[in-house]
C-alpha cells in the first residue's frame, strides 16, 4: 500500500536513474530525440494518474499524504514536465555537454516535487524542498561557458541555501516547543494552546521565510529576475511553473494543516507582504527590456495576486490559488514554448527582437501574445478567471475586515500597471516592424505544444468548469469556510 | 426560437474562428465571411425585434445553460426594451463597419478577426443576464481595440506630440482601469445577492444602504471611464483620432455605450439607494462634460478630434439623463445612446471615407470639397444637423426627452444643469457647423481635384443605411421608445419609489 503511494514519485526516479546509467555505458547520439521519448513518457505517466485515486490513510507514519490536494499538485507537475520536457529537447543544441543528464536531472527535480505535493511532516519537508533546490543549483548554471548562466547559478545557491538554513532552524524551533514535526499532531496540539509561546512565533516566521524564497515573495524575491534571464530556458520554465507551484503546495499545507490554529499570526503579514509583493513585481517589470528578466518580476507579481487568495484565508482562496496555479503553468509555459523558438532563431531574448514576430511566425507570436494577454488576465483567456477568483476570494473576506479592499484595491492597481508591461510585449509583436522579415521555423514538436497550450488556455479561459471543480475538490483538503 | 438570440450574439465570434482557419492569402474570402457574419447578426436582431412582445417589459427571447454551478453563474441571454434598443445599435454599426473596412489592406485576416471578436463582446454585454459574463464580455472588448487601433490606424502628427502607440495603451489602460474598479464593486453586489443572475439580484436582493453607496461609487465611476465621464474622458478623443475608420465606428457609436448601459443596467436597479446618493454628483460631471468638452471641441483642428470631443460632450447628455432617475430621463439617455451611437459611426466612416483618399483631415487645409464629393458632403451635412440635435432626427426627440426630465427632476441643481445643456447645444452646433463650412464649402482648392465621391449603390449602401435609421427614428419615435420607456419604468424607476417607500415604512418602525 505505501508503493501505491509513491508510484509516481518512484517512477520519475527510477526513469531517471536509468537515462543515467544508459547514457554512461551506450551514450544517446541524438539528443533531441531522447528528449522527446522522455516527454512522450512522462506524459504517459500524466495520463497514468488520472487512475491513481486518493486515498485518506497517510504513509510511513505519518509523514506522507496521497489526497486530492496532493494528486492535483502530481498531476500539475506531470503536465508541466511534460511540456518542459519538449521545451528542453528543442533547447538541447545550446547545450554543450551531458544533455542526458540535463534530462535526468530534471526528472529528479521533478521527484522532489511530486514528493512535496504530499508530505506531511517538516522533515520530509526538508529532505524533498533540498531535492528540489540542488537539483535547480545545477541546471540554472548548465550552460557553463556563459557568465550570466553561471551568476545564476551562484546566485540561486548562495540565496537558496541562506534560505534552506532559515527553514532548518524554523523547524528546529517549532519541533523545540511543541515537541513534534506532523502537521496533523501540531495543528491538534496547537489548537488547544491560548497563546502560541514567542520562540514559536519564531519559528513559525522563520519557516515562512524559506517558503517565501521559493516562491519568490518580497522580501526574498531578489534573486528571481537574474536567475530567470541567466538559466538556461527551459529551466527558466520550470522553475516558474513547477518550483513555484510546489513553493505554493508547501505554503498552503503547512499554514492551512499545521499551523491554521495560529493564523493571527501569519495572517496579518500575509496581507502586508502580499500587498508588497504585487507592487514590487508589477512594477519593477516596467523598465525591462529582456523578456526572461521581464517574466522574472511577472512571477514575483504573480507571488503577490496567489498570496491574496492564501491571506483571505477562506476556501474560495484555496480553490483560486489552485486553479490559478494549473493556468499560470499552461500560460508560462506558452510563453518560454515561443521564447525558445525565437532565440534559437534569433539568438536574443531581448524585446525588441520581437519586432514584427507576428508577420514573421504567426503562430509563435499569437502563442506569445495570447501568453501575454493571459498573464495580464484577459478574457476570454484563463489568467482573467484565474485573477477574477483571487479578487473574489479577497472580496468575500472583505466584509468582515476593511483591510482586504485595500488589499483588493492594490490588486487592482497591479492589474493595470501589469497590463501596460505585458502590452509592451503585444506591441513589440504586432506593432512594430523589424527589417529581418526571414521566416521563424517551428519545429512539429514544437507546434503541437505550442497549439495545446493555446488550446488550454483559451479553453479553460471560456470552459472553466473542469479544472475550476478539480481544484474546489482539492480545497476540501483542508478544513476551511 | 428562444436560442435566436444567443445566436445572434455568438454568430460573429463563430465567424471569427473560421476567419482563423482560412489562409490568410484569401483576404477576400474573408472579408464575405465578416461581412456575412455581421450581416446575418443584424437580421436575426432585427427579427428579434420584430417579434418583440412590446406589452412586455421584463426580459425575452431568454436562453441559459447552466456554466459554474459553483459560481451560480449560467451563460444566460435575454433582451428588454433597454438592451434590444441598444443590441440593434451594434447590429447596425458592426454591419456598417465591415462594409467600410475595405480601405484595409494589410493583414485582413486579424483585421477581420479582431472585429468580429469585438463585436461579440459589446452584443454580448448588451445581451447577457449574468453577472459574471457581463463583466466577461465588457474586459473582452477591450484588447482587440487595441490592436485595431495599434496595427492600422494613424495618428497625424499635430499639437498633442502624441503616437497612436501611445493613443492606443492610454485607452486600454484606462479602460482596465475603470474595469477593474467596476469589479470591485461588482464582486460585493454578488457576494450579497448569492447568485450571478442579474433578473433574480434585481427582485430579490436588497442590500444594505452603506453598502449601495460605496458599491455605487465603484460601478459609477469604473463604468465612468467608458462612458468618457470627465474627468476620465481624456483617453477618449485621442483613441478615435488614432483608431482605422471602422474601429472609430464601433468605438464612437458602440463601444462607449458599454459604461453607460453598466450604469443603467446594473448600478440603477440594484443599488437605488446608491443612486439617490450620487445623483447630484453625476448631474455636475455631466455638465462639465457637456461645457468642458463642447468647449475643447471649439479649438480642435482636426476632423476626427473635434468629433470625438463632441462625442464626450453627447455623453454627458447620456449621463444627465440618467442622473435625473425619472423615467423620461433615463429613457431618453437611452434612446440618445442609440441616437448618438448611428449619428458618431455616421460621422467616423464619412471622414474616413475622404481621409482614406486625401490624407488629411485637418479642417483649414480642406476646401470645398461637397463640389467633388457631393454625395459625402451632404451626408456629412445631414450628419451635423443630427448631431446639433435638428427635429427630424433620432438625436433630438432623445435630447428633449433628457431636458425635460432634468427639469421636471424639480431641483435647482438640476434646472440649471438643463440650462447648461442647453446651453451646449449652441456650442455643439457652432463648432460642427464651422468644421463643415470650411472643409465642404467655401473656394475649391485644386489639390483635391482627385477625389472620388461614392458612386455605386454598394459605396453608398453603409451611409445611406445610417442616415435612414437615424431619419426612421426621428420622424416615429414610438417605435423605439415604448419599449424602452416600460422597461426602465419597471425595472429603474419603479424600483426607486418602492425603495424609497420601504426605507420610509422601516423608519416610521423604528
Amino acid at each position: 500500500m505505501s508503493f501505491y503511494a509513491i508510484q509516481l514519485d518512484a517512477l520519475l526516479a527510477v526513469w531517471g536513474v536509468i537515462i543515467l546509467l544508459v547514457d554512461a555505458f551506450r551514450p544517446f547520439r541524438n539528443k533531441k530525440t531522447l528528449g522527446y521519448l522522455v516527454a512522450i513518457f512522462v506524459l504517459v505517466a500524466f495520463a497514468y494518474s488520472f487512475l491513481v485515486q486518493p486515498v485518506s490513510d497517510t504513509f510511513f507514519h505519518g509523514m506522507y499524504r496521497l489526497d486530492t490536494f496532493a494528486l492535483y499538485f502530481k498531476r500539475l507537475f506531470l503536465g508541466a514536465l511534460t511540456i518542459v520536457l519538449v521545451m528542453s529537447a528543442e533547447f538541447s543544441d545550446r547545450i554543450e555537454a551531458g544533455v542526458a543528464e540535463f534530462y535526468a536531472l530534471l526528472l529528479f527535480c521533478a521527484t522532489g516535487m511530486l514528493i512535496l505535493a504530499s508530505v506531511n511532516d517538516f522533515i520530509l519537508l526538508f529532505v524533498a524542498l533540498e531535492l528540489v533546490t540542488i537539483t535547480f543549483y545545477i541546471l540554472a548554471s548548465y550552460l557553463r561557458r556563459q557568465v550570466q548562466s553561471l551568476e545564476a547559478g551562484t546566485k540561486y545557491l548562495i540565496l537558496g541555501a541562506l534560505s534552506s538554513g532559515f527553514t532548518v532552524y524554523g523547524i528546529a524551533y517549532i519541533f523545540g516547543t511543541t515537541g513534534t514535526t506532523n502537521f496533523d499532531t501540531l495543528g491538534a496540539l496547537l489548537s488547544n494552546y491560548v497563546t502560541q509561546p514567542k520562540a514559536f512565533t519564531f519559528g513559525v516566521l522563520l519557516v515562512l521565510t524559506g517558503l517565501g524564497f521559493k516562491i519568490a515573495m518580497v522580501p526574498f524575491q531578489i534573486w528571481a529576475p537574474d536567475v530567470y534571464q541567466g538559466a538556461p530556458t527551459p529551466v527558466t520554465a520550470f522553475l516558474a511553473v513547477g518550483s513555484k507551484a510546489a513553493g505554493f503546495a508547501l505554503v498552503l499545507r503547512v499554514l492551512f494543516t499545521g499551523l491554521l490554529p495560529a493564523h493571527a499570526v501569519w495572517g496579518p503579514l500575509l496581507v502586508v507582504l502580499a500587498a508588497a509583493t504585487l507592487l514590487y513585481g508589477n512594477l519593477g517589470a516596467i523598465p525591462q527590456r529582456n523578456i526572461k528578466r521581464l517574466l522574472g518580476y511577472s512571477s514575483i507579481g504573480h507571488a503577490g495576486y496567489m498570496l491574496m487568495g492564501i491571506a483571505a484565508m477562506n476556501a474560495l482562496g484555496v480553490g483560486a490559488v489552485l486553479f490559478y496555479l494549473g493556468q499560470y503553468a499552461l500560460t508560462n509555459l506558452c510563453a518560454f514554448l515561443a521564447i525558445v523558438a525565437v532565440t534559437n532563431a534569433t539568438g536574443s531574448d531581448e524585446i525588441p527582437s520581437l519586432a514584427g514576430l507576428g508577420r514573421r511566425s504567426p503562430i509563435v507570436g499569437l502563442a506569445l501574445f495570447l501568453a501575454m494577454m493571459s498573464l495580464a488576465g484577459v478574457p476570454p483567456l484563463s489568467g482573467f478567471f484565474g485573477k477574477f477568483q483571487l479578487f473574489a476570494a479577497v472580496i468575500e473576506r472583505a466584509r468582515y475586515d476593511w483591510h482586504y479592499y485595500v488589499l483588493a484595491g492594490i490588486g487592482a492597481a497591479a492589474v493595470v500597471i501589469s497590463l501596460y508591461f505585458y502590452l509592451g510585449v503585444g506591441r513589440a509583436i504586432y506593432l512594430q516592424e523589424s527589417d529581418d522579415a526571414s521566416p521563424i521555423p517551428v519545429s512539429l514538436p514544437m507546434r503541437c505544444a505550442l497549439y495545446l497550450c493555446m488550446a488550454g488556455m483559451i479553453g479553460l479561459g471560456i470552459y472553466q468548469r473542469p479544472l475550476v471543480e478539480a481544484a474546489i475538490q482539492a480545497a476540501k483538503t483542508f478544513a476551511l469556510r | 426560437m428562444d436560442n435566436l438570440l444567443t445566436i445572434a450574439v455568438l454568430f460573429p465570434l463563430a465567424a471569427a474562428f473560421f476567419a482563423f482557419l482560412f489562409p490568410a492569402k484569401k483576404p477576400g474570402a474573408i472579408r464575405a465571411l465578416a461581412i456575412l457574419a455581421t450581416g446575418v447578426s443584424l437580421l436575426l436582431t432585427l427579427y428579434i425585434f420584430s417579434q418583440f412582445d412590446r406589452t412586455q417589459s421584463g426580459y425575452q427571447f431568454v436562453f441559459g445553460i447552466e456554466w459554474l454551478p459553483s459560481w451560480g453563474c449560467s451563460l444566460k441571454f435575454g433582451v428588454d426594451g433597454i438592451s434590444m434598443t441598444l443590441l440593434l445599435l451594434v447590429g447596425v454599426v458592426s454591419f456598417c463597419g465591415t462594409l467600410v473596412s475595405h480601405e484595409i489592406h494589410d493583414r485582413e485576416k486579424e483585421y477581420y478577426i479582431l472585429f468580429l471578436a469585438l463585436t461579440t463582446g459589446i452584443s454580448g454585454t448588451f445581451a447577457t443576464m449574468d453577472l459574471f459574463f457581463f463583466y466577461f464580455f465588457y474586459e473582452m472588448a477591450v484588447i482587440p481595440m487595441y490592436l485595431l487601433i495599434g496595427m492600422w490606424g494613424s495618428l497625424p502628427a499635430g499639437k498633442h506630440g502624441r503616437t497612436k502607440e501611445y493613443a492606443t495603451m492610454k485607452l486600454t489602460l484606462y479602460l482596465t482601469a475603470g474595469a477593474v474598479l467596476a469589479l470591485i464593486g461588482l464582486l460585493a453586489i454578488y457576494f450579497v445577492g448569492g447568485t450571478m443572475d442579474i433578473e433574480k439580484l434585481q427582485h430579490n436582493v436588497w442590500i444594505a444602504a452603506n453598502t449601495q453607496k460605496w458599491a455605487f461609487a465603484c460601478l459609477l465611476f469604473g463604468f465612468g471611464f467608458l462612458a468618457s465621464m470627465w474627468p476620465f474622458h481624456t483617453w477618449s478623443p485621442l483613441g478615435y483620432a488614432a483608431a482605422p475608420t471602422a474601429a472609430s465606428m464601433m468605438h464612437a457609436g458602440v463601444l462607449k455605450k458599454l459604461g453607460a448601459y453598466g450604469i443603467i443596467r446594473l448600478a440603477l436597479p440594484l443599488l437605488p439607494e446608491g443612486a439617490r446618493h450620487w445623483a447630484n454628483v453625476i448631474a455636475i460631471l455631466a455638465c462639465f462634460n457637456i461645457l468642458y468638452a463642447g468647449w475643447a471641441a471649439l479649438t480642435q483642428r482636426d476632423w476626427k478630434f473635434v468629433i470625438g470631443y463632441s462625442s464626450v460632450s453627447h455623453m454627458g447628455y447620456v449621463l444627465l439623463g440618467i442622473a435625473t432617475l425619472n423615467v423620461i430621463g433615463v429613457s431618453g439617455a437611452v434612446l440618445l445612446m442609440f441616437a448618438h451611437g448611428v449619428m458618431a459611426a455616421l460621422t467616423f466612416s464619412l471622414i474616413g471615407f475622404f481621409y482614406h483618399q486625401t490624407h488629411n483631415r485637418f479642417v483649414p487645409d480642406l476646401s470645398g470639397l461637397a463640389r467633388k464629393i457631393p454625395f459625402i458632403g451632404v451626408c456629412m451635412v445631414m450628419a451635423v444637423m443630427a448631431s446639433s440635435g435638428l427635429p427630424g432626427f433620432a438625436n433630438f426627440v432623445s435630447e428633449v426627452m433628457v431636458f425635460i426630465g432634468a427639469w421636471s427632476q424639480g431641483s435647482l441643481l438640476f434646472r440649471i444643469a438643463t440650462i447648461c445643456a442647453v446651453w451646449g447645444i449652441v456650442v455643439t452646433a457652432t463648432y460642427l457647423l464651422w468644421a463643415v463650412r470650411t472643409s465642404f464649402f467655401g473656394p475649391f482648392d485644386e489639390k483635391w481635384n482627385m477625389l472620388k465621391d461614392a458612386t455605386t449603390l454598394k459605396q453608398k449602401f453603409p451611409y445611406v443605411l445610417l442616415l435612414a435609421v437615424l431619419l426612421t427614428v426621428g420622424f416615429y419615435p414610438r417605435v423605439l421608445t415604448d419599449i424602452i420607456r416600460s422597461s426602465v419604468a419597471s425595472q429603474i424607476v419603479e424600483k426607486q419609489n418602492m425603495r424609497g417607500q420601504e426605507t420610509v415604512a422601516q423608519r416610521s418602525g423604528e
